[in-house]
């Protein structure tokens, strides 16, 4: 593939669209050469950022979301943008959600998961949120050379 | 919406000799959360039958999910009833692992 293309969906903001999200996901990343490992990963990561914006971002409103996948020779770059009331975030979306591995099963509180595994599966990510402008998460994977071709 | 048949989210409760196994298949993501969670309500609360969910033929799970299947474990603990996880695919132990539900999943003693 040529560097630096694009590939842009516009979907309902609503849950039943993100597998549509998924299939795109894995057409352009299997084109680009991502390990089978790296498409799940990249799956896993660009569902939770879509349905933040389908459960925060929304509401009950309904509305658009914007998915652009930003296609170089050395990485993919996945773009999920809303326009909705932006949700709250903490500080340092590192420390956003802890998870359970120092907790005991009666301390453990349910959500919240969902950044900790964009930020664990992908190499980059980056969250700016605006008031009245919505949020844009750009989450980025690198290639790989290495290893086993889907 | 369906768009491919192979991914779409079933559950299949087969009950037998005091024991219920839910078998999970397709995609386990937030747009069929409330499915999985009715089909879970009335066998959670059954705190005398044992109770285990296989993964085997499941493809996909998201944080959604992650959280279903710990409010399961949660309220089964509290009751002292039994909850397993069987068949754990590659991928989504891998996510088990990374979020630290797996420990939870682990064959425990009951007795605390």
């Amino acid at each position: 593939m040529k560097a630096d293309q694009t590939v842009t969906l516009n979907l309902p903001a609503t849950a039943d669209f993100v597998d549509i999200v998924r299939l795109n996901l894995y057409g352009i990343a299997s084109k680009m050469g991502f390990s089978y490992e790296d498409i799940e990963d990249m799956k896993v990561a660009v569902s939770e950022a879509c349905n933040n914006s389908v459960l925060y971002a929304y509401g009950q409103e309904g509305g658009l979301v914007e998915v652009v996948f930003g296609i170089n020779g050395e990485e993919l770059t996945i773009t999920v943008k809303d326009e909705g009331v932006s949700f709250s975030l903490p500080q340092d979306v590192s420390d956003a959600a802890p998870t359970l591995h120092e907790k005991e099963l009666h301390d453990v509180e349910i959500g919240g998961l969902g950044f900790y595994l964009m930020q664990a599966l992908m190499d980059d990510v980056s969250v700016v949120s605006e008031s009245g402008k919505g949020t844009q998460v750009v989450l980025t994977k690198r290639l790989t050379r290495s290893e086993e071709k889907v | 919406m369906t768009t491919n048949k192979n991914d779409k989210f079933n559950a299949k409760t087969v009950s037998e000799e005091g024991k219920n196994v839910v078998y999970l298949s397709g995609e386990l993501d937030l747009s069929v959360a409330p499915d999985f969670r009715l089909v879970m309500e009335p066998l959670v609360g059954d705190s005398e039958v044992d109770l285990a969910i296989n993964l085997r033929e499941l493809k996909y799970i998201d944080s959604t999910g992650i959280g279903i299947l710990l409010s399961v474990l949660k309220a089964r603990h509290s009751m002292n009833a039994s909850f397993a996880v069987e068949e754990v695919p590659t991928q989504i132990q891998k996510l088990f692992d990374m979020t630290g539900i797996a420990k939870f999943f682990e064959p425990q003693e009951n007795s605390q």
